[in-house]
């Protein structure tokens, strides 16, 4: 029974690994794959502030035309990261972080920032911050700060441009 | 000799098989599939650490970079309310009312989720332009010809997908989406 059994037993054990290592695999891949396509317009540990979402003007699946987005492809290697925004007038706007799992590991949008600027700082475990700085603490050294701002109309761009472009990334010395 | 080769035959099919199946749920799924309301599906657990591996891979696939629910909700339709697929071919009637969020937004994106390019520069409409006083019922049409008020251009004629997102979500869009309405997708005349 078992000598029959068996090669139905190797290739369910076989299916049911490959089948789960490439569901986790997955979201690695493609966060490398975006960070790769980013890199090349967009320096790491720099704010790039993209125009105007079209089709033939694409950074990653699934943009809102509706947003005017800034990133900030991130790599923690040489020291954490600080992260400086502010929020635009009377619009939605905030700055989020994904790392390279694709979790979300920080979001904080206007309402939360109060008109006030922020800033805040993605360190490793173990990687020293400054004293008092607000820390998020990543499990791994690359990933992606967004900036999103809500366009009502694509005309607002030139208006809300200077005001987003105030969001800086740099990395902190160690 | 032979007796190696049939193992590791049966080892590479099911690796074949498990991965197969892996990439094929990934690519056959909507944006999250957990809740359901009408043609419209999304996950609860988006974007955040609590999601499962298999909720992980399909947002990274079909929604890189999406937000929390707590910040965003994602729902994505690729069907009619009569569940139809949509096609470009086709006429649409988007009918909505209140969707309880800061602002919300519907997009239309191709089956693999990217803008559809038309010659409009038109891919969404948002909740900044339903006239007041019509908020709590409007209606956005989507087809692949010039349409008067607010409309969509499909922009081909293949088959295409939506995206509503709901910004900052409130009352029961936050809470517990599965009892909200969500805009119906009426199909209206299609062109050969």
């Amino acid at each position: 029974m078992m000598r029959r059994l068996a090669p139905l037993l190797v290739v369910a054990s076989a299916a049911l690994g490959s089948y789960y290592a490439t569901l986790a695999a997955t979201p690695y891949a493609l966060m490398r794959l975006a960070e790769a396509k980013l890199t090349k317009t967009a320096p790491v540990n720099h704010f790039t502030h993209t125009p105007p979402v079209r089709a033939d003007r694409q950074f990653v699946v699934r943009p809102s035309p509706d947003l005017l987005y800034s990133v900030c492809p991130y790599d923690l290697s040489a020291g954490p990261l600080e992260v400086t925004a502010v929020p635009v007038p009377g619009r939605y706007s905030s700055i989020s972080v994904f790392d390279a799992r694709t979790d979300n590991a920080f979001v904080r949008n206007d309402e939360e920032m109060a008109g006030k600027p922020m800033r805040v700082v993605l360190a490793l475990e173990g990687q020293a911050v400054p004293a008092g700085a607000e820390t998020v603490r990543v499990r791994y050294p690359t990933g992606i700060v967004l900036q999103r701002v809500l366009l009502a109309d694509p005309s607002e761009a030139a208006a809300v441009d200077p005001i987003r472009r105030k969001a800086q990334c740099r990395t902190l010395a160690q | 000799m032979k007796t190696v080769f049939t193992w590791l035959g049966l080892i590479v099919l099911g690796l074949a098989l498990g991965i197969g199946l892996a990439v094929w749920q990934i690519r056959s799924s909507g944006l999250g599939n957990d809740v359901r309301v009408g043609p419209w599906s999304t996950g609860r657990d988006v974007g955040t650490a609590n999601a499962d591996i298999k909720t992980r891979a399909i947002v990274a696939l079909r929604g890189l970079l999406a937000l929390p629910a707590r910040e965003a909700r994602y729902f994505t339709a690729a069907t009619d309310s009569a569940g139809a697929p949509l096609s470009g071919k086709c006429r649409y009637a988007l009918s909505g009312g209140a969707i309880e969020a800061r602002w919300w937004s519907v997009t239309l994106y191709d089956r693999g989720g990217w803008l559809i390019a038309n010659r409009w520069n038109r891919h969404s409409v948002g909740s900044a332009r339903i006239p007041a006083g019509e908020t709590d019922k409007w209606t956005v049409l989507i087809g692949p010809d010039e349409q008067p008020g607010l409309w969509i251009p499909t922009g081909g004629d293949g088959p295409f997908e939506l995206t509503l997102r709901a910004y900052r979500p409130q009352g029961l869009m936050a809470r517990d989406p599965a009892r909200i309405s969500l805009p119906t997708i009426t199909r209206r005349e299609c062109r050969p």
